[in-house]
């Protein structure tokens, strides 16, 4: 018979074992988990030591995750890997969702993967609607495939990105360095004077710093929408590609965060991202949900006085017209601006009549036609 | 053994900070003692008012050393967060050593002396003697571009400043960081952290903070308030109330002499909301009928 600590260090043996295969666990679930974690995981583990599993759980999470919604998914994670009998729910789980998309799923730089993080949920709260769209005809129309259609997007693209150039910036009262400016800066001018020996040549100048306002582009991906939504992710993706702080949605029954997607550099990546979020929805356009479900989730986060929101729909909308009035109202005080495209306003004889525009247009800034 | 030495650990820290007055969840201990033993920033996320700055308070308490605070805004530049050189000073001293006979070399070296600099927090952090806490507030609001070097400081702890050389650093400070969420933090940044997300306390933990922060409230008052909160976080609000209003309103209900939330007190519950609730949708969501309803479940 063994000594008693020979074979609680066998176990400590095994459980290292165990520890070191948790970060590439982490890593093919989407986390933002390198290689070069596999240390201090080890580390950690052993400060925390391996028997006591809620510390050594504690101990992780704080090490492994890295944003909010790895937090979140870091439990039942940690249970797959850590407790035998829940090991097998999980991969095969993982696996529900993961089988449709060949490529799509394993973003190769280790990059965020937030879209697969919500599909549980996408389940759970969608599974009325989908049951009640059982044929699948309503999914596959939602075209996005015209993303990546070779001939022209290289023409458009760039005339795109030249567009996103030229958005105005807007003037801040904060102050920065500038070449020409109104105010001198004293402190910079005293700088430069000490190439000279003290006698100031050169000045220098401050002035109010421009930004570019944050751009929250909702884009409508019904059914109607068709021929036009692929035109706005292109633009989506070029505006994302150019500045900084663009965010887009596109939204139909519910509503879906699709930067990440689109900022894949793989375009035909992107493409099959893009066409997995699309499916799983039925086939209307509920606008005010939408934007509620927007205004619930993501606008305290996303819109601030400097945001844009730009809404890219017919309008044809079947949900509650007093919802969308409501929920555009809200959206109208955090925002510094509502746009609302409208692909059909330059056609003849068109008038924002329909129930949707009507309702919308007293909380818009600027009603435009977009196509 | 080493676990159960660590759970002990555990335990001891989180009485040491319910005895300074913060209610913390034992992972959130664990990540501060992984962040003490592995030096690593420790990243904070959550709404705002759920206790994220507290934590960096509460730990300077906890270790008896300096709280050095840097209250990030947007334009936050690397001058206002490091070191900056007394520039009037500066001048004035360069006017008074026109007449001095001394060599242009000692005259500069003179001028740009420890004397005529300003330490920012960032360089106070590194300088110090003991190791304190750096809490850096709200990294949401600075740009990106000082979030890039922001983390240059937090890999090697050191900066440098051309006139006097490379300043290393002679403690190394306990980095907290807190971010709203308002702009998205870079993966870089991310990775160089542990990470604690601060959730809503549930009634149990609320109800431990109220009693540690408010211990003039009845314990039968205190109960009903953190009842009344936490139905007031299931409507649908734009801003849910985080705990900083939960002791401010237990402290405006204990001015206006309330005892009980009940049908009694319906006056002064609704003079108070402005408490809880701090904008014109959500107080318009709080119609009396709302609140009876939440005051009755209490």
């Amino acid at each position: 018979m063994k000594e008693p600590h020979l074979i609680l260090e066998a176990r400590a043996l095994l459980a290292a074992d165990r520890v070191a295969g948790f970060p590439g666990f982490l890593r093919a679930n989407g986390f933002a988990v390198g290689g070069a974690d596999a240390v201090p995981t080890l580390r950690a583990a052993q400060l925390a030591g391996v028997t006591e599993p809620h510390v050594l759980r504690w101990t992780l999470q704080a090490l492994l995750c890295g944003r909010c919604d790895e937090w979140q998914r870091f439990d039942e994670l940690f249970d797959a890997w850590f407790l035998p009998a829940n090991r097998w729910q999980q991969p095969q789980r993982h696996d529900r969702h993961a089988a449709p998309p060949p490529v799509g799923l394993q973003p190769g730089r280790g990059a965020q993967d937030p879209d697969d993080a919500e599909d549980p949920d996408d389940t759970r709260d969608d599974a009325r609607p989908r049951d009640a769209a059982s044929s699948r005809e309503v999914l596959s129309s939602t075209d996005f495939r015209a993303l990546a259609a070779r001939e022209h997007t290289l023409d458009i693209e760039a005339l795109m990105r030249r567009f996103a150039r030229q958005l105005r910036r807007i003037r801040l009262r904060r102050e920065a360095s500038a070449r020409h400016g109104r105010r001198l800066d004293l402190p910079g001018t005293i700088r430069r004077s000490l190439a000279s020996g003290g006698t100031p040549f050169h000045l220098a100048w401050r002035d109010r710093r421009r930004v570019r306002p944050r751009l929250v582009l909702l884009i409508d991906a019904s059914r109607s929408m068709a021929p036009y939504s692929f035109f706005y992710l292109r633009l989506a993706r070029a505006l994302g590609a150019e500045l900084g702080d663009v965010h887009s949605f596109i939204f139909h029954t519910r509503i879906t965060a699709v930067s990440q997607a689109l900022q894949d550099p793989d375009p035909w990546r992107a493409q099959e991202r893009l066409h997995l979020l699309a499916q799983g929805w039925g086939g209307g356009t509920r606008i005010g949900e939408s934007l509620a479900q927007f205004n619930r989730e993501h606008a305290a986060r996303l819109v601030h006085a400097r945001t844009a929101v730009v809404v890219m729909s017919d309008g044809y909308d079947t949900g509650d017209p007093a919802l969308l009035s409501d929920a555009l109202a809200r959206l109208r005080r955090r925002a510094r601006r509502v746009v609302w495209l409208n692909p059909l306003c330059d056609r003849p004889g068109y008038a924002p009549v329909c129930q949707g525009m009507q309702a919308a247009l007293p909380h818009l800034d600027l009603l435009a036609p977009g196509a | 053994m080493t676990a159960s030495r660590r759970a002990q650990e555990l335990a001891t820290w989180q009485a040491d900070l319910a005895r300074a007055g913060y209610i913390a969840e034992p992972a959130l201990v664990a990540a501060l003692l992984l962040m003490l033993d592995l030096g690593r920033p420790l990243l904070l996320e959550g709404d705002a008012g759920v206790g994220k700055t507290e934590v960096a308070k509460v730990l300077a308490a906890v270790r008896c050393t300096r709280l050095i605070r840097l209250q990030c805004y947007e334009g936050l530049d690397a001058h206002s967060a490091m070191y900056e050189w007394n520039y009037q000073r500066q001048l004035l001293a360069i006017k008074l050593l026109e007449h001095d006979t001394r060599g242009i070399a000692q005259k500069e070296q003179d001028i740009f002396s420890e004397r005529y600099l300003l330490k920012r927090p960032l360089l106070e952090a590194i300088t110090c003697d003991e190791p304190p806490v750096l809490l850096i507030d709200e990294v949401d609001r600075a740009d990106e571009a000082f979030e890039a070097y922001l983390l240059e400081l937090l890999s090697d702890f050191q900066l440098s400043i051309p006139e006097l050389g490379t300043v290393r650093a002679t403690s190394q400070p306990l980095v907290v960081v807190t971010s709203n969420g308002t702009r998205e933090l870079s993966d870089a940044l991310r990775r160089r952290c542990l990470y604690h997300y601060i959730d809503y306390p549930d009634h149990a933990k609320e109800l431990a903070i109220v009693r540690a922060r408010a211990p003039q409230a009845p314990a039968a008052l205190a109960r009903q308030i953190v009842a009344f909160v936490q139905g007031a976080r299931r409507l649908e609000l734009q801003k849910k109330p985080g705990i900083a209003e939960t002791l401010d309103w237990t402290a405006a209900l204990l001015r206006l002499d309330v005892v009980a939330i009940d049908a009694a007190a319906a006056e002064p519950l609704m003079d108070t909301l402005g408490a809880l609730v701090k904008s014109r949708d959500d107080r318009a969501a709080f119609t009396p009928e709302v609140v009876a309803r939440l005051a009755a479940a209490c």
